[in-house]
Order: C-alpha cells, then sequence, then structure tokens
C-alpha cells in the first residue's frame, strides 16, 4: 500500500470539512465573541456569564467538530462519495484528524490565550494560570479521546459516551486538584510556581492525547479500505 | 488485449456474506452488464473494484493498477456512482461539482453544463432538496464530466421513474460511444442491461454464475415447447437447464442451442411444437433457478 | 462614474472602486491625528491626557469632540464598503489573506514597537519634563508607591485594527448563517429609512458607555463599541450595492448638517452641566441620542460631501490616501513625544498645536516617502 500523502487532496478534503463545518463554527465564533464581550465588561456577573459561555463553546465546538466530521459523515453514507475520489484510507485519517484539530485547537488557543490575559491582567493571582493550564489540558484530552473513539468505533451510543463522560470527568478531575496541597498553595498566590505533581499530570494529559491521536493515526491509516 | 479490470481468484467475506473465488475481465471499451437479484453481491464486487473495500485474498488490478495498494492511481480515472451513495445534504450540486472539479484536472466544464442542462438539475439547490431521480443524475454528473476511462455505475437506474431512466440511459448511451470507455454497471434490471450492455455476467449468493458476450448469451438459449412422454434420460442432456409441465405441454429450456436438437428430441418420442428464442431476464431466472449449473 | 449620477439607477454591484472611498478614508485617519493632536489643549481631557499642556481653550472640546463622533464612524463606514468590495473581488479566502497581510501582521508587529516607544517618550518625560502634566504627575506619584500596580495590556490607538478583525469575523458569520439574505428579503432600505434608523440603530452603543466615548482600547471586544462601530460597518457593505442611498439624499446635505450641528450644541451643553461624579457614568439616554445624531448624519453628510467634491482623482489626494495607514500607525508615539518636549516650552495653544500636529505629519509623511512607498512594507502598511 502506498504511504505517500496525497496533499493537495488533503487540503481539500479539510477544506471540504471546514465548509460543511462553517454554520456551527459561525455561531461558535458569534457565541465566543459575545462571551468575549462578556468578560470585557469587568463586572462580577458578567465575568460568570462570559466564562461560562466561553466553557459551553469550548465542548459544543469539540463535540460539533467530531460530529459533523465523523459521525454524520458515517451516518448520512458521504462516506462511499468521499472514498470515491482519488484517496487513500491514510489521506483520509489525515484529513479528519488534521482538519478536527484545526477547528477545535483555534477557538481552544484562543480561549486559552484570554483566559491568561484575564489572570495576568486582573487582581486574580496569578497562580491560576496552574489551575487553567490543568482544566484546559483536562479538556484538551477529553476531545482526544471522543475524536480517537469516533475514528474507531461507528456506534453512535459509544460515541456520545465518549464525548459526554470525558467532559464529565472534569469534577473528579477538579476534586483530585482540589486535594493537592501542593497545587493549592500554588493557585492562592500570585507568583507562577509549577508544583510537581501539576507538571506531572500535564504530562500525562500530553502523553494521553498523543496516544489517542497517534492510535485513531495507527489503526485507520493502516487499513488498505474502510468496507 | 488490454483490460479494464481483471479479477483473479478474488474472494471477500463479511460475517452475513461472502464473495467467493470471483474471477472476471472486462476487456477495454466493453460495457458490461452485470445482473443480480438483491443481495447477490454486485454491490461488493464494484466496491472490490474502487478500492473502496479490500479483498480477503485473490488479485484485483484496474486500469492496471493493483487494488487496493494502487487506489489513489486508479481512482484517478474511475467514475464510480451507486445507488445508495449520498452527497452532502446541505451543500448544493454547484458545491459538489466545485469539489470534484478541484480534485479532476480532466474535469470538463462544458459537458457538466451540457449534463446539468439535460438533466435538468439546478446547480444552485441543495442536494437535500433533490429526488432520488435528481440525486442519481447528480451522482453520474459528477462522475461523467471528470471524464473517466472506467465507469462503475452500482444500480444507476434503480428506483428511477420511467423519464429519468430513459435520460440516464440516453446519456450513458452517449457516454458508451466511446470507443476506449469501459462500463460496468450493475442492474437487477435486464432490460437496461440488455439495452447498453456489449457483454453480460450473471451474479447470485457472491458467486459468477455466466458471463459472456449478449449476443452469445441470446443465441444459445431457446426455450422449447413439445408434446409426448418424457423420457427419464432427457435430465441427463448437458444442454438442457430446465422441464416443466405447462398444461398439455412440455416446456425444455436449453442453453448451448445446437440445430439438431429438435432432431434429437423427436428420437426421443417428444414432439416439437414451438421454437423461440428467450429474453435476457428469462435467461436470467433460468440460470439462477438451475445454481448456476453450466 | 455613471452611477454617481444623480437620479441614476440603482448601482448594480461594481468592481469599480469609488475613489471618494479612498480619499475619506484618509482625511478620517488624518481627523485622528488632528484629534489626538488637539486633546492636549483641551480643558476636558486636561486631567487625563498624558501630553496636556498648560495652554488649553474651550473652542478646542467645541470642535474635537464633534470630529470624534464622526471620524471613527466614518472609517468603519468605509471600511465595511471595501470589505464587500474585496469580497465580490476576491471572495473570502482573498479577504482573508488581505486582512492577515494588511490588519493582523501590521497590527501584531506595531502593537510591541508603539507601546515600547509611547513608553520610552513617557519615561524620559517623567526624568526630564519640569512642567509636567497632570497625568505624568498622577503616573509619577503612583510610580513612587512601593508596589505599583501594573496596567492592563490595551491595544492602544490600534484598537481601529483589532475591531476591523471583528468586524470581518462578524461579516464571515452573517455571510455563513445567510442573515443578510434574509435580512434582505424582509427589509426594504429606503434613503429616508437609513437616515431615520441609523441614529436609532448607533443610539445604544453611546448608550452603553461614557459620554464623550472612550476608546475601545481593551482586549476584549466591548459592547458598545460593537453596537457603536457594527452598524457603520454594515452599511458602509450595504453601499457597495446601494450607492443610490447616498446620492437621493444628497437634498438633505444642507438641512442635516444643521441638524448635526443642533444636536451637537445640545450635546455640548449637555457636557457643561455635568457633575464630575457623572463622568465615569454612562451616558443618560438623551446625551447618547444627540451623540447617535451627529454621529449618524455627520457620517452620512461627509460620505454624501466626499462624493461630491472628493470623488475626481486627485493626485495629492491620492498620496494622502495611501500614506495614511502608515501615517496613523505611527502618529501617535511621534505626538506624544513631540508633545513631551512641547511641555517645557511656553507657547500659545494654536502655535503649540500647529508644531505638534504639523511636525507630525511632516515625520509620518518623510518616513513614508523614505521606508515605505518604494519598499516591500507598501504591501503591508502603504
Amino acid at each position: 500500500m502506498t504511504r505517500e500523502l496525497n496533499w493537495p487532496v488533503i487540503r481539500l478534503l479539510m477544506i471540504k470539512d471546514w465548509q460543511l463545518f462553517q454554520k456551527q463554527l459561525a455561531a461558535h465564533l458569534l457565541g465566543g465573541i459575545v462571551a468575549l464581550a462578556f468578560l470585557g465588561m469587568a463586572k462580577p456577573w458578567a465575568f460568570y456569564i462570559g466564562s461560562l459561555l466561553l466553557i459551553i463553546l469550548l465542548v459544543a465546538v469539540a463535540c460539533f467538530a467530531v460530529s459533523t466530521s465523523l459521525l454524520v459523515e458515517r451516518k448520512e453514507q458521504t462516506l462511499a462519495f468521499v472514498m470515491s475520489l482519488p484517496v487513500s484510507p491514510l489521506d483520509f485519517t489525515v484529513a479528519k484528524l488534521a482538519g478536527n484539530l484545526l477547528t477545535f485547537l483555534v477557538p481552544f488557543l484562543v480561549m486559552a490565550l484570554f483566559t491568561a490575559i484575564i489572570i495576568f491582567s486582573t487582581p486574580l493571582p496569578d497562580g491560576l494560570v496552574v489551575l487553567a493550564a490543568l482544566v484546559f489540558g483536562h479538556v484538551l484530552v477529553a476531545y482526544c479521546i471522543s475524536l480517537a473513539v469516533a475514528m474507531q468505533v461507528e456506534s453512535e451510543g459509544w460515541n456520545l459516551f465518549a464525548m459526554i463522560g470525558s467532559m464529565v470527568l472534569i469534577n473528579p478531575f477538579l476534586m483530585l486538584i482540589g486535594q493537592m496541597d501542593s497545587v493549592q498553595s500554588v493557585l492562592r498566590g500570585n507568583a507562577v510556581i509549577w508544583p510537581a505533581p501539576a507538571l506531572a499530570i500535564l504530562g500525562a494529559q500530553a502523553l494521553i492525547g498523543l496516544a489517542c491521536l497517534a492510535f485513531a493515526l495507527w489503526s485507520n491509516g493502516r487499513k488498505p479500505a474502510f468496507y | 488485449m488490454t483490460a479494464a479490470f481483471v479479477l483473479q481468484g478474488v474472494s471477500k467475506h463479511y460475517p452475513q456474506f461472502s464473495l467467493s473465488d470471483f474471477s472476471l475481465t472486462l476487456p477495454e471499451g466493453q460495457i458490461m452488464g452485470l445482473v443480480g437479484v438483491n443481495g447477490a453481491g454486485k454491490s461488493t464486487l464494484l466496491r472490490l473494484l474502487t478500492g473502496l473495500a479490500a479483498p480477503s485474498s485473490g488479485d484485483i488490478e484496474v486500469l492496471g493498477h493493483r487494488l487496493p495498494e494502487a487506489q489513489v492511481a486508479a481512482k484517478r480515472k474511475i467514475g464510480f456512482a451507486a445507488e445508495d451513495m449520498r452527497l452532502y445534504r446541505g451543500q448544493t450540486l454547484a458545491w459538489h461539482i466545485e469539489l470534484v472539479r478541484r480534485i479532476y484536472p480532466e474535469w470538463d466544464s462544458a459537458y457538466a453544463a451540457s449534463l446539468l442542462r439535460r438533466f435538468d438539475l439546478r446547480a444552485d439547490q441543495s442536494v437535500g432538496g433533490f429526488s432520488h431521480g435528481q440525486r442519481v443524475k447528480a451522482l453520474l454528473l459528477l462522475c461523467l464530466a471528470r471524464r473517466p476511462q472506467l465507469l462503475l455505475l452500482d444500480e444507476p437506474t434503480t428506483g428511477l421513474d420511467p423519464v429519468a431512466r430513459a435520460e440516464v440511459l440516453e446519456s450513458l448511451a452517449e457516454v458508451l460511444r466511446d470507443e476506449h470507455r469501459s462500463v460496468l454497471f450493475s442492474s437487477h434490471n435486464t432490460h437496461d442491461v440488455e439495452q447498453l450492455s456489449d457483454s453480460i455476467s450473471f451474479m447470485h449468493q457472491g458467486r459468477l454464475l455466466a458471463s459472456a458476450d449478449k449476443e452469445r448469451f441470446l443465441d444459445e438459449w431457446r426455450r422449447v415447447l413439445c408434446v409426448g412422454d418424457v423420457p427419464d434420460a432427457l435430465d441427463a442432456w448437458p444442454e438442457l437447464v430446465q422441464r416443466r409441465a405447462a398444461g398439455s405441454q412440455i416446456e425444455l429450456k436449453f442453453r448451448r442451442w445446437q440445430d439438431d436438437l429438435p432432431e434429437r428430441l423427436a428420437q426421443v418420442g417428444l414432439s416439437v411444437q414451438r421454437i423461440d428464442p428467450m429474453t435476457l431476464e428469462d435467461i436470467f431466472v433460468t440460470t439462477v433457478r438451475a445454481g448456476g449449473r453450466q | 462614474m455613471s452611477h454617481l449620477d444623480p437620479g441614476a439607477a440603482p448601482a448594480a454591484p461594481s468592481d469599480a472602486r469609488i475613489p471618494a472611498f479612498d480619499h475619506l478614508r484618509a482625511l478620517a485617519m488624518l481627523a485622528g491625528v488632528l484629534f489626538h493632536a488637539a486633546l492636549a489643549y483641551s480643558p476636558m481631557m486636561h486631567g487625563f491626557w498624558p501630553t496636556a499642556y498648560r495652554a488649553q481653550s474651550p473652542w478646542i472640546d467645541a470642535i474635537v469632540w464633534c470630529l470624534h463622533l464622526v471620524r471613527m464612524p466614518l472609517f468603519f463606514v468605509v471600511a465595511g464598503y471595501f470589505t464587500a468590495w474585496l469580497i465580490v473581488r476576491r471572495g473570502w479566502g482573498g479577504l482573508l489573506r488581505q486582512r492577515l497581510r494588511r490588519i493582523l501582521v501590521p497590527m501584531l508587529v506595531a502593537w510591541p514597537l508603539v507601546h515600547l516607544a509611547t513608553s520610552a517618550s513617557t519615561e524620559w518625560a517623567l526624568d526630564h519634563v519640569v512642567h509636567p502634566s497632570p497625568f505624568l504627575s498622577m503616573v509619577k506619584a503612583w510610580l513612587a508607591m512601593p508596589d505599583p500596580p501594573g496596567m492592563p495590556p490595551s491595544t492602544g490607538h490600534l484598537w481601529f485594527l483589532y475591531y476591523l478583525l471583528l468586524f470581518t469575523a462578524l461579516a464571515w458569520v452573517v455571510h455563513a448563517l445567510d442573515w443578510a439574505r434574509g435580512f434582505a428579503r424582509t427589509v426594504r432600505i429606503t434613503p429616508t429609512r437609513l437616515a431615520l434608523i441609523l441614529p436609532v440603530l448607533v443610539a445604544p452603543g453611546f448608550f452603553l458607555t461614557t459620554a464623550p466615548h472612550p476608546a475601545p482600547e481593551s482586549l476584549f471586544p466591548q459592547f458598545w463599541a460593537l453596537a457603536l462601530y457594527g452598524p457603520f460597518f454594515a452599511l458602509g457593505a450595504l453601499l457597495l450595492d446601494r450607492v443610490d442611498l447616498l446620492l437621493s439624499l444628497r437634498r438633505w446635505l444642507w438641512p442635516g448638517l444643521l441638524a448635526c450641528v443642533l444636536a451637537y450644541v445640545g450635546f455640548l451643553v449637555q457636557l457643561d452641566q455635568r457633575e464630575v461624579a457623572d463622568w465615569a457614568r454612562t451616558a443618560p439616554w438623551s446625551t447618547a441620542l444627540l451623540q447617535a445624531l451627529v454621529a449618524a448624519w455627520g457620517t452620512l453628510a461627509a460620505l454624501i460631501a466626499g462624493l461630491r467634491w472628493f470623488n475626481r482623482p486627485r493626485a495629492w489626494m491620492t498620496y494622502l490616501a495611501r500614506s495614511s495607514y502608515w501615517t496613523y500607525l505611527l502618529h501617535l508615539p511621534v505626538l506624544f513625544a513631540l508633545q513631551y518636549v512641547l511641555l517645557d516650552h511656553a507657547l500659545s495653544w494654536p502655535l503649540a498645536l500647529l508644531l505638534s500636529c504639523g511636525l507630525t505629519l511632516a515625520i509620518c509623511l518623510l518616513s513614508y516617502e523614505l521606508l515605505v512607498r518604494r519598499t516591500r512594507l507598501r504591501d503591508w502598511v502603504g
């Protein structure tokens, strides 16, 4: 099986997925601007609404990106049309992974950036950036798991379970952080110190995320065909 | 002879269905009709030929490329449309045309425009609003305008109203005038196959029952009505595929028809009343019922 | 250009660029230079403006706030027009490339440079100026504190680039969600409706902020700025196909201007009667509405006047139009440096204004000529 990637077609497939995702993306973008504007009002109630809206949007982007590009394609039987074009399963897999990651990472990074700006430019303790990094890390891992499951498993039920389950795990995760004294002491201070347990968790998150993506790429890319 | 595709001992196993030891060749420039009932394995065969499915064993070569390994190179020259293939509901036909046009350098925009007119399709209409016939025509347009060397069509006329069916058949007939373009199209409608094909293959339960030129098929088969007592030895005749009583008469269906057969029937005590050529549908049904006995 | 003839039929979508819009954008940018320079001599801004000068005049306040109310709305109308023009000419991909090259990259490059230059000149002023402005004195006292709080990051005077990107993103949202077509189907815009509805549309923007409205320099989008400048940007996009709206309003130019003047006088009276405690509060409805009238009708008047008198390409106008982007990016650090130097020179306010404004423009135009016009920089900020 040829392992050369057909980049022009991969690019077209990514653009195609972006175009299919356009309406949802537009709604998310609008929601993002509104959420940032709430945060920009510098009032406690607006801060609460803005941050809540941003978290909802981030989760929505993660779920919709995976759903539109993978689950809907399968459900509406458009996969045969795409695979009848000159693409290999590896091209298709790379296009799906790259397109999805791009769709998710752009709003994810914008949000992370604005969160950092809020922490550093307001009287909030700068140490909170450690907590923010851990929370963002969890959302990223949850997204990678959902993406890998969607690429691997056809069942809609399992996919929903993976999406909701991985995101909901943020609660026990926050409880776990709450019990780590070394992390808690940093969060209240104005100095940005990265305690060893926090670094270990971030490392584990990076590893899990990468492992999920690598498995999805390896498992789908080595298939000679999808049917 | 250059082959558009060669299948050699191909098997494909699914939990509920198997395609077994399948060998078939389509010479370049030929139009082959693939006839089989629902579930015969036609779609599996076409998916194998487009690289969408990988064979469990055996060799597939399409336009000189081994599949599924060289599927990208092969698919550049293949046009594949299937009855169950869906386009993106939320997007317009123009969007699909643009997507395919950017992938295929051979895309013929003028031809696409003429097909758009002939099929009476609106490019700016969302595909989700298309009827079944319009969807099939849209798929055909997307296939034909890329000027493929090999056209693979899975049940292109199934479910179409008579007008749409005539339009699709007419445009296919036009495409088929190009002697370098090879076509394999599957159908359970033998009339369509008879109308278009140079050669015909019958499939049943994942096996190839018969494959030959259309004329040879029609020439080889005869239906004979006769009267008299049927001798037991008649069933051993290799040419006889089916025997049944039709009122006071006996209906016999022969393949590999020889001109001396009426005389041989008379010799065993049967008086021939009538000899008719058979329709393709009749030949197909008889073959399937006989289980592909050669 | 035939579709600018009075009485002509509504113009078809055109890819011909209307020169008047280029010239108006240049004027709006140059008005910004004048505005920032004049604030140093405004009694109202004396306590807040870094380069506030000892000589002031109420005439400055009488003029600059009118300039302030019209120049950025006018800029965003033109920006909306050119955005729509680019979409028609080059598609969304082309627009995105243009925005990256001409807006995002210059903004990201200019932002730290402008910040560094302004900080450097302010530090110099803190150390060397003998007659500091109240703002400088306040900063000095502030810095003397044991743990002075830092300033939140802001876009500074480059906020307009940030909002251009935001409005481009919002324009794409409108396009992707197919709202424009729905709007066009349900709402028929006539010249009279436009003139009456525009002030109503922008009034909430004024109501949500203080009067006079500040620059939305926060890194977070501001509702009031989106509500104020958004309708102007949308109007610009609408004008690509409907420049006839402006042509039909031509006969209302002078009555409209008179109404603007009356509304502006009312606004000034309200400003004058305000208590100091009200300065930090959002504007009352009446003030917001008066500002909206001045901004909306003043902008429409400027557009009509532009089409009437500035639509013929002239070499000097074209030069100013081309150099205006660079001039605007550069002007504030240059202006601040000059005005800090002038703080210790006792001059009359007109002379100080003329000197600071004239020298700033001269330095900006000279640097444009030497650094931008004939170099690769022209593609980015020329």
